[in-house]
Order: structure tokens, then sequence, then C-alpha cells
């Protein structure tokens, strides 16, 4: 999981004296998480007496990471590390979005409707993808899905648009 | 085949449906088709086991199966509010609980429904009974010895519960409110791991429902000192209720009963009323539900109204006890 | 003698034409519940509890049993495949297990955790006949302390099966730790980092997490530029199906120590069935005389944790069948099962049900034996879909991740999440921070607080119990030497890296 593909160097907008933005903006990333997270947490009571309080844990873990994500952060600067990696856009935005239409697809419109589109719609997100191929294939798994989720497995889900049942 | 034209036709005239509200279904012929009801704790809980055991008689009566939903979370508020927001047609009903219907309303200050003013109340289905349970060497051997003994520890024992708003927690409240002691509270994620610190002896004493303990008091790994009932159950003969033992006002049920969004059509709340009393008159659902240690509710109290004065008795009975808690 | 008599019993029960196809339908739905992605077995076993209201109880429960064993099976088939963990407990098979899959090795991976799970289902099944009764004290004597060092252990195991930095791998588990955070209070019930949001309320899911970081994030990374190389790779150079002479011959004694390991957590109620394969994991790592390995597709990696969690998943049986009590959630369902049919399970369970209670021991060692049977010519098939095409292949992966998420609790704004947490789990990997500790931070976060909570509260505050308990006090002694063992390498490590960074 950790193997960064090769990329091209990007050229590093940081400052000289980081000598490993990876790990730089890394472990600043993880400071944000923990600074957000006591943001979050702070409205939460603390120690009472000897029992812990509901925000006791959170501030605790909180601190921890603010110390965790310096300490790498300060690692990228005294060490000479991989430079940012390459981001690619298409992949991220269509996976999300096919995840998203899913998601607001699938009361209103059932898993047949919202399946189908979802598969199209993350098939955008490779260059590879040639369509009518795809459009096959979608329609044969969300065929499979429609049997296999609400029949074989019980689960209840709507199938339909909802405006078709009613 | 379809045209193309009157395919797009036929789609935007359904997302023009859409938009539209519903037309109420009609309360003659009620139900037409499958009826939801959402369960708002796991399968196989004691809500769970009660909502499938009469809405499986239910359905026989209204000639539509009944679709059981379960939908975890929060303390079953957050089912509570999906049903508060369900169309009010008659096909999306609940088996609240006296969590969700009580004791949620001074647990969550932020609740998203109010159980009087959200729902119509359709019919109370049963009442499982609380015990006071102790661990099988806690010191005390009756109900009066341990009143004297928790008041006079009240720094060292312990009382288990399974989770704020669960009913383990909501009676232990009311105990400890009765009898005027603030023993440390342990919580436990559900009834299970709490059972099991109480039979290994890390916890002293909880308050918990009739079905699970029964087995663990008849194998002597954990003791009873009474059921916060009127009347003895016929499942633990030996076990006084808090009247007999001297604590009449120790009364707690955790009690399950159907509710319909607010605005459902009172014909279709009387036709499932109706089904609901045929279903606890049935003399199998009748046994399967005594063998949970359910109580079923009297004639009397099996109506609609009947029900309202429940949850609005019940609503006053637990703001107190648990409004300090939250 | 009683024993033998108890288990012919048994097998008379278990034989029977009805429970033998009552646990052919278990092991059958198992497998396939495990290798859907999202789907767990608790969502499942609740679905299908209504179905087991119209059969005999005997045969209902053996069903439901067989579909939380199989799943164990099963679980492991998507973790090496396509790196995917569908419960928490093959989260470690993914670390070694897909990467024997991009080796062209997927076949020997996924027989090795088959063969493993079985040996191991056996082994624990004899000892739930055997043992269960005295095991049982062992649950007993796990108070709140007890699992609070336990499970601190547990997040040492994560600092081990790290393969990159260390430091950046407890800044995951302290990330996993904050993520379990958010949700109810378990003491006062008030709401944690949830922003009011109603789905948040309880907490964020591990299949949640688990689907975007491992799942979404890898497929959104396999379609970076650079990557199609990679794939094609993996499809090509496909080699044996079974595992080889050697493979079998590494994986065997990782297999008996997963064995044991499982064995012995599992019965511990809540929590130690998911530190099993971690345990296991982290115990192979520690042996191996080359722990480098590890991660890169080392086949001890995946046969001994899937050992592990099979094994606890059939010992996790004990403190229902002899205390009537249930360690974890898919156990209370079975509970419900139990009184749905009027039979409420408690300490006599055993001398009062024998049918219900040897009947689905024996069938256990069957289900095992159905599920090897099973899962063995499977293998061929699961590797043949490695030869889809990927441009087919990733968007059927996301329709069936964005189901099985929304199956669980049938909320679309659990499906947004997972795709979110996609997204951070594809900056992780680009920023060189490993999921896995992450998962398992975020699976003992919540058990390593409360229980810590709960010992101070019965202590009134007094934090020398976890020292002054024994059991405790060896598990964190264990816990503190694991740690120098894991930090000292990286010491060395880091003068090496000194030492070649000014020779070059």
């Amino acid at each position: 999981m950790s193997d960064t593909p090769s990329e091209a160097p990007v050229k590093s907008i940081l400052p000289e004296w980081v000598r490993g933005p990876q790990d730089f903006i890394g472990g600043l990333a993880m400071v944000a998480v923990a600074l957000f997270a006591l943001w979050a947490s702070s409205d939460l009571q603390g120690m009472h007496g000897f029992s812990f309080g509901a925000g006791t844990a959170p501030r605790m873990f909180a601190v921890l990471l603010l110390l965790l994500g310096a300490a790498v952060a300060l690692m990228g600067v005294l060490k000479d590390g991989p430079n940012i990696a390459a981001y690619s856009w298409r992949g991220p935005l269509f996976v999300s979005a096919a995840i998203v239409f899913f998601a607001v697809g699938i009361r209103p419109f059932g898993l047949v409707v919202s399946a189908f589109a979802a598969f199209l719609i993350a098939a955008l997100g490779s260059h590879e993808t040639k369509w009518i191929e795809a459009i096959i294939v979608g329609a044969c798994l969300t065929l499979g899905c429609a049997l296999l989720f609400p029949y074989v497995l019980g689960l209840p889900m709507p199938m339909f648009p909802r405006f078709l049942i009613q | 085949m379809m045209s193309i034209r009157s395919l797009a036709g036929a789609c935007l005239s359904a997302f023009a449906a859409l938009g539209a509200f519903a037309v109420p279904a009609s309360a003659q012929n009620y139900p037409t088709r499958t009826i939801t009801m959402i369960v708002p704790f796991a399968a196989g809980g004691p809500t769970d086991v009660i909502s499938r055991i009469v809405t499986a008689h239910m359905a026989q009566t209204l000639g539509q199966s009944i679709v059981i939903e379960n939908v975890v979370g929060a303390g079953g508020t957050t089912a509570t509010t999906r049903a508060a927001r369900a169309a009010n047609d008659g096909y999306t009903l609940i088996t609240g609980h006296m969590g969700t219907h009580a004791a949620s309303v001074p647990l969550y200050p932020k609740l998203a429904y109010h159980p009087e003013k959200d729902f119509e109340p359709v019919a109370l289905l049963a009442g499982t009974p609380i015990l006071i349970l102790a661990r099988k060497d806690f010191p005390p051997k009756d109900l009066k010895e341990f009143i004297a003994y928790v008041k006079a520890n009240a720094e060292k024992v312990n009382a288990a519960h399974a989770g704020i708003g669960s009913v383990s927690h909501a009676s232990c409240e009311l105990l400890n409110s009765i009898l005027d002691v603030k023993p440390v509270g342990v919580p436990f994620n559900g009834t299970g791991p709490a059972m099991n610190a109480l039979v290994a002896g890390q916890v002293d004493y909880m308050c918990d429902q009739i079905v699970n303990a029964v087995p663990q008091i008849n194998a002597g790994t954990i003791k009873a000192y009474a059921v916060a009932t009127p009347e003895r159950n016929p499942s633990l003969p030996n076990v006084p209720t808090t009247a007999e033992a001297g604590l009449p006002a120790f009364q707690a049920q955790a009690w399950n009963a159907v509710f319909a969004p607010k605005g459902t059509s009172p014909a279709i709340i009387a036709t499932l009323n109706a089904a609901a009393i045929k279903a606890l008159d049935d003399e199998n659902v009748r046994k399967r539900l005594l063998e949970l240690g359910s109580v079923i509710p009297q004639p009397a109290n099996r109506t609609p109204e009947a029900l309202a004065t429940l949850v609005k008795n019940e609503i006053a009975k637990w703001t107190p006890v648990l409004k300090p808690a939250s | 003698m009683e024993l033998f008599a108890n288990l012919a019993h048994g097998f008379a029960v278990a034989f029977s034409p009805i429970n033998l196809l009552m646990c052919l339908i278990g092991a059958l739905v198992g497998t396939l519940v495990g290798v859907l992605p999202g789907i767990g077995t608790i969502a499942t076993v609740a679905m299908l509890l209504p179905i087991t209201f119209g059969l005999p109880p005997v045969g209902a429960l053996i069903m439901l049993a067989g579909i939380y064993y199989g799943a164990q099976y099963g679980g492991s088939t998507t973790s090496i495949l396509v790196n995917i963990p569908g419960e928490a407990t093959s989260v470690v098979t993914a670390l070694d297990g897909h990467q024997m899959a991009k080796q062209g090795r997927a076949g020997p991976a996924l027989a090795i955790a088959a063969i493993g799970s079985f040996f191991a289902g056996c082994v624990a099944t004899v000892l739930i006949a055997v043992l269960g009764a005295p095991l049982t004290k062992l649950a007993l004597a796990f108070g709140p302390a007890e699992y609070f060092s336990l499970m601190v252990l547990g997040l040492i195991f994560a600092v081990v099966l790290a393969k990159g930095s260390v430091l950046k791998a407890i800044a995951m588990i302290v990330f996993g730790l904050l993520l379990s955070m958010v949700g109810s209070d378990i003491e006062t019930g008030a709401s944690r980092m949830a922003f009011n949001i109603p789905e948040l309320a309880d907490g964020l899911g591990f299949a949640t997490v688990a689907m975007g970081v491992f799942g979404f994030a890898e497929i959104i990374r396999n379609l970076d530029h650079g990557a199609e190389m990679d794939r094609n790779l993996v499809q090509q150079k496909i080699t044996g199906l079974m595992p080889t002479r050697k493979d079998l011959v590494d994986s065997t004694p990782a297999i008996l120590r997963g064995t044991v390991l499982g064995s012995i957590l599992g019965i511990l109620p809540g929590g130690g069935a998911v530190i099993a394969s971690f345990a296991a994991y982290t115990l192979e790592k520690k042996l191996a005389k080359d722990p480098s390995r590890f991660g890169r597709g080392a086949i001890e990696g995946v046969a001994s944790p899937e050992s592990a969690n099979n094994a606890a998943a059939q010992t996790s049986f004990i403190p229902l069948l002899t205390l009537g009590i249930p360690p974890n959630a898919v156990m209370a369902l079975m509970v419900g099962a139990m009184t749905i049919h009027g039979i409420v399970p408690g300490p006599q369970v055993m001398q009062k049900q024998p049918d219900l209670v040897w009947g689905m021991i024996a069938s256990m060692w069957i289900g095992n034996l159905m599920l090897i049977i099973i899962n063995l010519p499977l293998v061929g098939i699961w590797v043949r879909l490695l030869r889809v095409p990927y441009r087919l292949m990733f968007p059927s992966i996301v329709v069936f991740c964005a189901i099985g998420i929304y199956s669980v609790n049938n909320a679309p704004v659990d499906v947004v999440l997972a795709g979110a947490f996609g997204l951070v789990g594809y900056w992780l990997i680009k920023h060189d921070f490993e999921p896995a500790p992450l998962l398992l931070g975020m699976v003992l976060g919540p058990l390593m607080e409360e229980n810590l909570r709960r010992a101070l509260l019965i202590s009134r505050g007094d934090w020398s119990v976890f020292l002054s308990r024994p059991l405790s006090a060896v598990l964190l002694a264990i816990a503190a030497g694991l740690l120098v063992l894991a930090v000292l390498p990286a010491l060395r490590a880091k003068r090496d890296e000194v030492f070649v960074e000014s020779e070059g």
C-alpha cells in the first residue's frame, strides 16, 4: 500500500529547507487534523473527580496526534525524503461522483437505476473504458445485484424508482 | 417497445409526481400493500422479538405482509426520527419503546421529534418487567438489607448499566433516585457485557429486563432481590415484588407499543389497533410472549387513548429522574 | 467418556438431513457474505434471523453459526484479490495477501487461507467440546483493567505490523483512535465531534472507513497514470493455483501458532477476537528470520491471521454455550434467534439443551469440512476473476462496495462518508501513511477508552489497578517489551540510513 508510484518529479513549491516535502506536508496535515479535533471536542466536559469526562480522551489523543504530526513534519525538514507525488484528477473525481450519485439516488430511484448509473459514472474515471462493453457489463452487474442483495441475502432495499411503484 | 418520446414523457410525468404530495391512501381499503414496521433496535433484542411475534399475527388479520426494518442507533432515536418524518399513510409504523417514546425526552435535549406531538398512538403490545439484580456474593440477602447496605456504603458500591438511555440505565436511575443514593454507574455496551461483569462479580448490582436474567438467576450465578411490577412473574415465582419486599415506590416496566406518524387517519389507526388486539388475544401469541417473561396488557389498556395516557405518564415519570444525568 | 457420548449425540443431531442442509446453506451464505465487500456478518445474520422463525431451532442456529464462521473463510477473498477487507479480522490478511496476488500468487494465498482456516476450525471445535467449561473462567477473569491492558497490547501490535516509518504508524493509530471517538460518549451520552449529524451519533462504522481507506482509495490509486502497467503485469503472471511444497512447509508453524493464539483470544468476550488476527500476524513477523518479507507477500502473513480469526470465531461460542452470555454482536443475534424459539440461553444451556449445544458443536466441524470443499475449487474461479480487465472490474467494485455499505444501516450518508474516506485514503497513500494501523486504532479505540474508564470508575480513580492485577500487569509488560523491540530496529535502521546517505 505504501509504495508510491514513481512519477515525474513535481516542481516543489515549498522553500528549499524542506528536504522531504511528502513528510512535511503529511505531518502538517496531521497537525491540522489534531487542531480540528481539539476545536471539535472543546465543548465537551473534561475530568471530573476521578472519572473521565466525555472530552478527556479525544483531547488527549488530539494533543498526541499534534505532537506526532509535528514530529513527522520535522522529519521532513531534517531528512531528505520523497517529493509530493502527483495527483490525478480523473479517477478521484468520477469515482467520488459515482459514490455520491449512488448515495443520493438509492432512496428515490432504487437499486436498479442507481447501481447502473453509478457503474457508468465510475467508468468515466478511466480513459481505457470502452462504452459498449461497459454498458453491457454494467447492465449484467445491475441485474445480478438486483437478484443477489434483496432476494438471496434478504436485504430490504428499494428496487425501482419510487414514483413507478406508487 | 416504448418509443423514446413516450419514455421521456413518462419520465417527466414521473418526476412531476415525485414533487407533488402523495395522495393520502384511502382508509377504506387499507391496507393495499406491504406495511413497514420500523424496529428501533437490533434484530433479536426484546423489542424486536415482541414486534415480530405480534406483527406476524397482525399481518394475517390485515391480509398484507408487514416487513420489519431494524434501524439501530442513538438509543433508538435515529429510527424514531425517521418514523416521525415518514408519510402518514399507515404504511410506515414503529414499535416504540419506553426509551424512544419517554426516556429520550429528558436524555436527548436536541431530540428531533416529540413522542406526543409527532406520533399517533396505536396499541400497547407488551411490557417486560424490571428486576433488581446483584452479583451472587453481594452481602445483602433481601431487598430491605440491600437498601440499607447501599445507603450505608454509597461510596463503595458500583451499579452497572447497559449504556446511557438503555432500559437498565433509566430504571437504575429511578431506583437510585427513590433510594436517594448516587452510586458510581459503570457503563457497558449492551446488556450482554453488563451481565458478564455482574456474573464475574466485577460490579455490584444492576437493574435489567427479566428476559436476560431468568436463566442466570435459576443457575445461581446472580441473585434477584425483587421484580418492579405489581404482581410476581410466573417465570420467577420466588422473587417478590418491590411492594412485597418493602419498596412499593419502585415500579418499572420496559413497554413496547405501536405508533404511527402524526396525522394518520383515525380509521387506519382503528384498523391497526383492532389487528393488534386480535393478535394479543391469540393463544399462540400469548404463549410466546409469556415465555419471554412479558406482561400482556389488560383489555382496558389496549386502546390508543390508553397508550396516549401511558406515554404522557411515562414522560412525566422519567423526566425528573433522568434530567440531571444528561 | 461422557464427552464421547455427548459428541456422538451431537453428530447424530448434526447429521440429520435437515441440519446438514442448514449447515450447507449457512456455509454458502457465509462464504458469499464474506466475499461481498461491505456486507458484514452482523447485518446478514440480522437479516436472516426472521427466516429462521419457521425453522426448527437447532437447524436455525446451525445455519446462523455457519454464516458466522463461513464469512471468516470468504472474508479473506476480497482482502487478497482486491485489497478490501470486509471485516476487521481480515485487515491484516490484505497486507500480505494482496501483495501475493500482485505477484501472481493469488491462488496459493487463497488456498492457504482456506487450509489454515480449516485446520484452525477443527482444532477450535475440539477445544470447545473438551475444554469449553473450564475455559469459561478465562472469560470471567477478564475485567475492565485486563481489557484495557489487552487493548494497549493490541495497539502495539499495530505499530509492529507497519512496514514503513514507526513514527508515521503511531500517528496513524492515534488518527484512528480519534476517529473512533466520534459518536456518543458511553458514560455521559454526550455527542462527541458528531456536528449534529444524526448518522454520526453512533460513530463511524468500521465498514465505512475500511471500504474508504482500503477499497475506494486503492481503486482511485489504480486509476492514476502509470498504474496501468502494474495491473497488466499482475494479470499476465498468474502462476500455480495451489501452494507449493515450500509454501506448505513455511505456513505450517504459522498456522499452528495462529490457531493457538486465536483460540485463546476468541474466548474473551468483547474484542478478543478482533485482535486475534493482528496478534497472530505480529507474532509471525517477530519470529521470522527476515521480517522485511512481511508486507511484501509473505505466505505466513496470510496463513497465521486467517487461522487465528477462524479459531477465534469458533471459540467465541464458548461464553455463549457455557455462560449464556453473548460475547459479541453476532452472538447477541444468536441469543435473539434462541429467544425467538423460546430458548433463553443461560449457564445451564448445556444441560437443558444438549441437542442444541452438541449439535451445534458437531455441525461446526462438518461446516468447516464443507467450507474447505467449497472454497478450494473456488480458488480457481477467483483467480480467473483477476483476468477481468481492470476497466470493467473497478466500476463493479465501486458498485458492490456502495451497495454493501448502504446495506449496513440503510444510510446513504454512510456511502458518502466512505467516499470521503476514499479520498482521505488516497491522500494517505500519496504521503506514505499506512491505512492498516489507522483501522486497528479505530477498532481498538473505543474498547480501550471504555475499559480504561470502567476500570477507573470501579477503582475510584486508582491507576495502580493496571499493575496490581496480575493478568493486566503481564499484558502491559508484554506490550512494553514489544514496543522496545519495535522501536529498536527503527533506531538502528536510522543509523544505517544516515550512514548510507553520508556515503552517497
